[in-house]
């Protein structure tokens, strides 16, 4: 399978209904050591997947670019330019024309997006953020790059809910969180929960 | 335990108090879209200019001081949470005058990262601007790991440094590299004896009994590991006099600026006693304070305590301290 306009439409719908269900969840986790705000945050950039997909007249890569610009300007709390810039990485690896992504291709959109969250956050494995979901993800896409498109996102998904359970046992070492220390052993980060459902959402939104 | 704070809406907090700020100093600020405060003479700058970012939640800072001498732009988000990179992108082309902007950002997580993604997008749009972060709390990181320093008060003075070297007509790299020069040399220790109530969420910002003080408490409430039996003014200023001189390795003979900034419910009646007893230790180390500032610049809602900022001075730095400036709440 590649993925094309239709493909991708129905990965960033999986994505948005996956996100809007668990708003929430999101909250409440959010609410303990945070601000509060994450699952509104999501919400908003839920819709956001789902406008510009009804608004795409473009290529995929600049389908992609106006997407990251438009979640990069929701207002409200770090998830928007933390996934505006993973967006945005997206982006920067597709050519434009393309119209279809193949395994190798997708692998190398996900490893731009992880770079270019680099640019902007220092936060790696332990620190309790998104990137405890988003850095395995990457890797076990790049392990699994010669396959197809369902492998690399099946096991990109499995990564990402790993690494986001593995939150629980560390410390916060970024945000307001920090402050808790060892208070925030027991419970997961909440953007690494975020970042999981976005790749499972991107699997699930898959074809079948 | 309900808050008891004159408020209307929680979600029109940031909204009401910059519309309220706004029309009490309209000869010198002007409200722009994105919550942008906005110097009323950055329309006839020929200079560098000065843009920074903050949450709400922190009176008079950080709009407080936007004028000339300060800043030009100030970018404000919610209470205490960064605005995002779009509003300052728009700020930096604002401010822009053809000489540079100076973008100051504090080190929190979220400004961090407006300030890195604000930082990408002008890049993108080849604007001359240079970031400076001030991150000068000596509790919970080493010098050597400033990267983990959080940005307390310290980023007030940077303003009136940083505002005054560029209203000399300096270069953009000579104003960035003063600046730098002075968030190098200046070191912050907070102290709270009663937390805060977060106003638009209602939670405790901290949580210290009736006999406890906590030492390096950061400005939202957030834990500096030193907390201790409540001591008296002067046993204050002792501790955090010498872990400043200490972090800052200031020997006799040398000049500092000394700021006491009140969180927000602590009197300056106490400001002043403290204050007394700093001059008094930094004399007995033949330190010698040749500027201050005992007062509120940045608060915490109504936190009782104080921050404690230090800063090594040179004659220059000195100079661009005294140095004319009239905002809001900082006039000279």
């Amino acid at each position: 399978m590649h993925i094309d306009k239709t493909v991708l439409t129905g990965m960033l719908a999986r994505t948005a209904a996956l996100w809007r269900d668990h708003m929430d969840d999101l909250t409440d986790i959010d609410s303990r050591f945070g601000d509060g705000d994450h699952g509104v945050t999501i919400g908003k950039i839920a819709d956001v997947l789902d406008r510009c997909a009804a608004e795409w007249d473009d290529d995929i890569a600049g389908f992609m670019t106006r997407l990251a610009e438009a979640v990069m300007a929701v207002p409200g709390g770090s998830a928007a330019p933390l996934y505006g810039t993973f967006l945005e990485g997206l982006a920067e690896a597709v050519p434009p024309g393309v119209a279809a992504i193949d395994a190798p291709a997708l692998t190398a959109m996900l490893a731009s997006a992880l770079n270019n969250l680099r640019t902007i956050t220092k936060a790696k494995i332990g620190d309790k953020t998104m990137m405890d979901a988003i850095i395995p993800a990457v890797q076990a896409a790049e392990s699994t790059a010669g396959e197809s498109v369902e492998a690399v996102l099946a096991s990109a998904a499995a990564a990402a809910d790993g690494g986001a359970a593995a939150t629980a046992g560390f410390p916060a070492k970024f945000g307001r969180a920090r402050s808790y220390g060892d208070a925030t052993l027991g419970t997961p980060d909440v953007g690494a929960l975020s970042a999981a459902m976005m790749f499972r959402g991107l699997r699930e939104g898959l074809p079948a | 335990m309900k808050m008891k704070k004159f408020i209307n809406a929680q979600e029109n907090l940031t909204k009401e108090l910059l519309e309220g700020f706004v029309a009490a100093n309209s000869d010198l600020v002007s409200l722009k879209p994105g919550y942008m405060v906005v110097n009323n003479a950055l329309a006839d700058a020929h200079r560098v200019t000065i843009v920074t970012q903050g949450g709400s939640g922190h009176e008079p800072a950080i709009s407080g001081f936007v004028g000339e001498g300060m800043v030009d732009v100030s970018v404000v988000g919610d209470v205490f949470a960064a605005p995002g990179p779009q509003a300052c992108v728009d700020a930096i082309k604002l401010a822009d005058k053809g000489k540079g902007v100076l973008y100051v950002v504090l080190n929190h997580a979220g400004d961090m990262l407006t300030g890195n993604r604000t930082m990408k997008e002008v890049e993108k749009l080849k604007l001359d601007v240079r970031k400076i972060v001030t991150q000068e709390d000596i509790a919970n990181a080493p010098r050597e790991n400033a990267d983990d320093r959080r940005g307390l008060v310290g980023c007030i003075p940077t303003y009136k440094i940083a505002g005054a070297a560029a209203a000399e007509g300096k270069s953009l790299e000579e104003v960035a590299a003063i600046a730098q020069r002075f968030v190098d040399n200046m070191a912050t220790l907070a102290v709270a004896v009663r937390g805060a109530t977060h106003p638009a969420t209602g939670q405790a910002l901290a949580d210290l009994s009736d006999d406890e003080m906590e030492v390096g408490m950061g400005q939202h409430g957030e834990g500096g590991g030193g907390r201790m039996p409540m001591k008296s003014a002067d046993e204050t200023a002792a501790i955090m006099v010498d872990a400043l001189l200490k972090d800052l390795s200031i020997k006799p003979g040398e000049k500092i600026l000394l700021i006491l900034n009140g969180a927000g419910a602590t009197t300056l009646m106490e400001l002043f006693i403290i204050y007394r007893k700093c001059l008094e230790i930094l004399a007995e180390r033949k330190v010698e304070v040749v500027a201050n500032y005992i007062g509120e610049l940045l608060t915490v809602q109504e936190q009782a305590g104080f921050q404690m900022f230090m800063a090594r001075m040179d004659y220059e730095l000195l100079r661009l301290w005294n140095a004319p400036c009239r905002t809001p709440y900082l006039t000279k």
